[in-house]
């Protein structure tokens, strides 16, 4: 640490050389730390969480009753603990009635946001108010839900739903614009591409993943194979498959050249996103029993980068490019179903069905013990508390 | 050190009480505080223990892992890293992970793991992250409510609520037919109560509204109403109904109520109850002093000292007679359907509201019915109705009818010699003369009939129709035979005792001897000579051409001429009870009871022995000492199993003591000591007749056998049908 920052200090570094190294290894030291709480709102599992990428600050929650909640996440006291409050839960009539499913910020402002929910139901929302701006009505209910990070030119926001077909809705006109047909059952995940503002990966339960450009609407760019073509050739099935169960995440890297997977085939597959070429990565064994969406995330600004998958009720690290399993984090008491990675602090926000949304902050490095007065000042819960004399044990 | 510690625990945990050994837990302390090193160790030690399927295990190990959680940081750590697990353990709250059994124990630990999560969090929570959340975990998630003593989380909750409302629809459902029956019953039960009501006034009027009604009720008032003042009569007091007007006072032998009773005069005469003698002295007369002579002179007594008493007789008895016979058939009839029928129903029906919870109109109607139901029955049986006679009665009629409606008349076409007694008067024949006469006089004939009917029959026999005429024209035609059988044997035995007595009694006497034996053909043809006996006819061929050349037409065939002369007497024998036992010496001392012929099944040849159960023939008794010297050396002196088996206890080498055993015993006894004796044996808990009747049944042979079975006869039908099609397809 100290090498960097003298080697920063002289030039010698480029400065994302310092950064990378830090947030490696805050990433690497990540931990429950009982100075950060977010405060408890929910009073079932929360389903989807969703930090502002303009500051980082504010957090979205959903929640499988219909409770979405938004939390600051600054900690302004100058304290070291901190409770994330609750700046406002959105549970007056308008919000969704069953459970919601996807929650996301618009990606340029934080004026608005978006979610979407069991109620068959995609709505619009002027943060400022909290009411709903606009409201999208669908057929069935809906999974999953992303707008591009990177579109200037459209305003589509994709939807996957219980029906096989994903829509595309236009936020500009406020209708459904495009249907993209080509899955079999139902979509249980969408992603845009952070890199490029046409390209859309859709994941089904019929373990299928496609790639599409909206621009081309006839059918999809590419149907991602977990054989990379060499066993479907010789297999009379026409499809491509990603896994050999449902699909239910996807996540990109946040170069947008790779694109993660994970099915319920407790596999996470790495793909190529241009060439569609799964790369064969072997993450081992990655519990998912989801039955619908997942939602799990790539760490960004780390040297290798770290994927962080919910496994069960615990969370795992695993590098991205390599599969290594770094850590697993255990807090949660149920079933994991989504986390979100802060970059500017390297934090990580998960929310479980136990109702909780814990924070795993990086762990400051250990003051180096000068004397014997320094431990006394520590919490006298963690004094050892064996009685003095043998007889009374 | 290692072993020591490992060692130690498994004794705290295996000890199976409910409290740990002070002293050793005092040893594990010590140890665990001597490094960290040592607290990871029993960490690990006590989650392999918290991870045995026995609840009394795991019990002893959360002890230990209270006790030196509340001691050691380290520890804490430890247990908390891993919480979730250590909770799914201890707390249950994976539905999917229950605790192991013993049940009592198990349920123990919850309380105790829960009791101590508080505990901790409210000793360490804001310490330690991971325990405040697990607390918050299962307050908020599992719903333990941490105040209910008897912690059941809220799948527990929710399943007993299930239970619940699963119980109460079947309740509305029975409460619905309850009802539907109640109404369609309760007319009924109503009406039945009315009839058994009047019946009762019949009986037994009321005695408050007797005065209005007395001539009404006079003529079948036979006894009076049940309360105390009111002596029961045994006879009718049709000629005296006013006096249980006034009889309702509650002291009836007072003299108080001398001036009372003076109000119908001549009572005990009336009324048929003797007035005591012997009771005069006790009971003082006290009238007032100024009455005292007009009282006397008044009512005709010599002197106030007399004293009334009444006596009345607790119960009141109804006897039956031909006036109110029917009334009281309608009330037993009533009693018997009310007894039988409405109470049980009614008091189901109230069990059924009471159970579901009801509180409304219907309980109480239902109670109101049963209340009135059994007030009747009460009344009823205060009544003492007595029916023996009449039950007797009641036989006797149906005994009657019995009689007059079945009678099993004999088929008859025209002729009929013989008529039985009984039925003479009904064909107008005059009854027979006692066999006896009819015997001996053999004059069976239309003489024999008596002259008093005479004329009449004489006048039936001009009827063409009636059974006399054809009679006599039997009898016409018939004249020399005699008319009836029995008759005709009557006769041949007196012919018969003509002749010599001696003769006759050497017949008898030979008769004695002869052998009874069953009837067979070689008696049918006894003394005849068969011409065609044993001839087999053959039959040539009909056909006009086709002739055989020569056949024999009659073939002889000894074998069957000799079988129908012949008999086959098969003599086996008489049977002899054995009367000799085995006698040879069991292991307990006693001699073998069996009584076999010839050999023992479990001791060989049955030989002669003497009382101690030695043979006393020498080769005897060399074989056998032939053979337990050949067993001994099977089995070595020295390889006493019992003494082998202490010592494998004691040195825990195995030197085959079970080989012995199993020999000796069949496998029966158990080979393998137990590992934990103090704990309990979740083996021996599971070892119901059920699982052991499932072990069978289900066992994979088993199953397999019937499977096989079944498909073989299944195959049987296929061949059997293989031709129809219906059966072909299935």
């Amino acid at each position: 640490m100290l090498g960097f920052i003298s080697a920063r200090q002289v030039g010698l570094d480029d400065p994302l050389r310092l950064r990378r190294a830090e947030s490696t290894q805050r990433v690497l030291s990540l931990e429950l730390n009982k100075d950060r709480d977010v405060e408890r709102i929910h009073g079932s599992g929360v389903n989807t969480l969703d930090i502002e990428p303009i500051e980082g600050r504010y957090m979205l929650s959903g929640g499988s009753d219909g409770v979405i909640v938004l939390y600051d996440l600054e900690n302004l006291s100058r304290k070291p603990s901190y409770t994330c409050k609750a700046i406002c839960t959105v549970n007056h009539p308008d919000v969704h009635r069953f459970s919601v499913e996807t929650v996301q910020w618009y990606p340029h402002d934080t004026g608005m946001f978006t979610s979407s929910s069991f109620n068959k139901t995609l709505k619009i929302w002027d943060t400022n108010t909290l009411q709903p701006a606009d409201v999208f009505n669908f057929e069935a209910t809906v999974y999953s839900h992303h707008m591009s990070p990177v579109a200037t030119k459209h305003c589509l926001i994709a939807v996957g739903t219980k029906s096989p077909k994903v829509q595309l809705c236009d936020l500009k006109s406020g209708s459904c614009s495009h249907i993209l047909q080509g899955h079999r059952q139902e979509v249980l995940a969408v992603a845009w591409s952070p890199r490029y503002e046409y390209i859309l990966a859709t994941a089904s339960a019929d373990s299928g993943v496609k790639l599409w450009d909206v621009r081309r609407a006839s059918g999809c760019l590419l149907s991602l194979d977990q054989h990379n073509g060499e066993k479907s050739k010789a297999s009379s099935e026409a499809a491509n498959t990603a896994h050999n169960g449902r699909v239910n995440g996807l996540c990109f890297t946040s170069d947008g050249l790779h694109l993660l997977t994970t099915g319920t085939d407790d596999r996470m597959r790495l793909w190529n996103s241009s060439t569609g070429e799964n790369t064969l990565v072997n993450y081992g064994k990655v519990c998912n029993e989801s039955r619908k969406g997942l939602q799990f995330t790539i760490s960004r600004g780390c040297s290798p980068e770290f994927v962080f998958v919910p496994y069960d009720s615990t969370i795992a690290i695993y590098t991205v490019y390599s599969g290594e399993l770094i850590t697993v984090l255990k807090g949660h008491y149920s079933t994991v179903d989504c986390c979100v990675f802060q970059p500017n602090f390297q934090e990580l926000y998960s929310g479980g069905r136990d109702c909780n949304i814990l924070a795993w902050v990086p762990a400051l490095r250990e003051p180096v013990p000068d004397d014997d007065t320094e431990k006394q000042c520590l919490n006298p819960a963690y004094e050892d508390a064996w009685s003095g004399s043998d007889d009374e044990g | 050190m290692d072993q020591n510690l490992s060692q130690l625990v498994e004794d705290l945990t295996t000890s199976g009480e409910p409290q740990l050994n002070p002293e050793k837990m005092k040893e594990l302390k010590k140890m665990c505080k001597s490094s960290d090193e040592h607290i990871s160790h029993v960490y690990h030690l006590l989650m392999t223990q918290l991870n045995q399927e026995h609840a009394e295990i795991r019990f002893s190990a959360f002890q230990i892992v209270d006790e030196l959680f509340s001691r050691s940081h380290q520890f804490r750590m430890l247990i908390i890293s891993n919480f979730q697990e250590f909770l799914e353990l201890t707390v249950e709250t994976d539905f999917e992970q229950p605790l192991p059994p013993p049940m009592e124990v198990a349920k123990k630990l919850k309380k105790a793991a829960i009791q101590s999560v508080q505990d901790w969090h409210g000793k360490y929570g804001e310490a330690y992250k991971k325990l405040s959340l697990g607390y918050h975990f299962l307050k908020q998630n599992k719903k333990v409510d941490f105040q209910d003593v008897t912690a059941r989380t809220l799948a527990e909750r929710r399943r007993e609520e299930q239970r619940q409302s699963r119980l109460e629809n079947i309740y509305k459902e029975k409460v619905k037919t309850a009802e539907k029956e109640m109404e369609e019953m309760s007319q009924e039960i109503q009406a039945v109560l009315t009839e058994m009501k009047n019946c009762f006034h019949l009986l037994m009027p009321d005695p408050f509204d007797f005065a209005l009604n007395d001539a009404e009720f006079e003529p079948t008032t036979h006894a009076k109403e049940d309360r105390p003042t009111s002596s029961a009569s045994e006879q009718p007091v049709d000629h005296q109904p006013s006096f249980l007007g006034h009889t309702d006072d509650e002291q009836p032998c007072c003299s108080k109520d001398l001036p009372s009773i003076s109000r119908c005069p001549k009572i005990d005469r009336t009324v048929g109850l003797p007035a005591d003698p012997q009771e005069e002295a006790d009971n003082k007369a006290a009238p007032n002093d100024e009455d005292y002579e007009t009282f006397v002179r008044s009512h005709g007594l010599g002197s106030h000292k007399y004293t009334l008493s009444l006596e009345v007789s607790p119960a009141i008895q109804v006897h039956e007679n031909e006036d109110n016979a029917a009334i009281i058939n309608t009330i037993s009839d009533a009693h018997k359907l009310i007894s039988s029928k409405f109470l049980p129903s009614v008091q189901t029906w109230i069990q059924l509201f009471t159970r579901a919870g009801l509180r409304d109109d219907r309980l109480r109607r239902a109670i109101d019915l049963k209340s009135q139901l059994e007030a009747t029955l009460q009344k009823y049986n205060k009544m003492n109705i007595d029916s023996k006679g009449r039950i007797r009665k009641v036989m006797k009629a149906s005994d009657d009818e019995d009689d007059d409606e079945f009678v099993e008349v004999p088929e008859k076409e025209g002729y009929e010699p013989h008529i039985p007694d009984h039925l003479r008067k009904e064909y107008g024949l005059e009854p027979r003369s006692p066999p006896k006469a009819l015997g001996r006089g053999a004059v069976a004939r239309p003489s024999a009939l008596s002259s008093r009917s005479q004329p009449r029959r004489s006048e039936e026999e001009l009827d063409p129709t009636s059974a006399a005429a054809t009679l006599k024209l039997i009898r016409d035609k018939l004249p020399k035979l005699p008319p009836l059988n029995t008759s005709a044997t009557g006769n041949s035995e007196p012919a018969a005792s003509g002749e010599p007595d001696n003769k006759k009694r050497k017949l008898e006497e030979e008769k004695a001897k002869a052998p009874i034996v069953p009837f067979g053909l070689d008696l049918y043809y006894w003394g005849q000579d068969q011409p065609t006996a044993g001839k087999i006819l053959k039959f040539s061929s009909q056909h006009r051409f086709w002739a055989p050349n020569e056949t024999e037409e009659e073939v002889e065939n000894k074998e069957v001429a000799e079988m129908l002369k012949s008999r086959y007497i098969t003599f086996a024998g008489k049977f002899e009870p054995v009367a000799h036992r085995c006698q040879a010496p069991m292991p307990d001392g006693r001699l073998c009871d069996r009584q076999d012929r010839f050999k023992c099944p479990f001791h060989g040849k049955i030989v002669p022995r003497d009382e101690s159960g030695k043979p006393v023939n020498p080769e005897d008794r060399a074989r056998e000492e032939k053979e337990r010297f050949e067993k001994q050396a099977q089995q070595p002196e020295w390889q006493d199993p019992e003494f082998m088996r202490e010592v494998e206890a004691a040195t825990g080498v195995d030197l085959g003591s079970s080989r012995y055993d199993r020999k000796r015993k069949g496998g029966t006894k158990k080979g393998k000591k137990k590992k934990y004796p103090k704990l309990t044996d979740l083996k021996q808990q599971a070892n119901t007749s059920r699982s052991r009747l499932e072990k069978k049944v289900f066992n994979k042979e088993a199953v397999k056998r019937v499977v096989s079975a079944m498909n073989r006869m299944d195959q049987k039908k296929h061949e059997k049908f293989a031709n129809q099609f219906n059966y072909a397809l299935n």
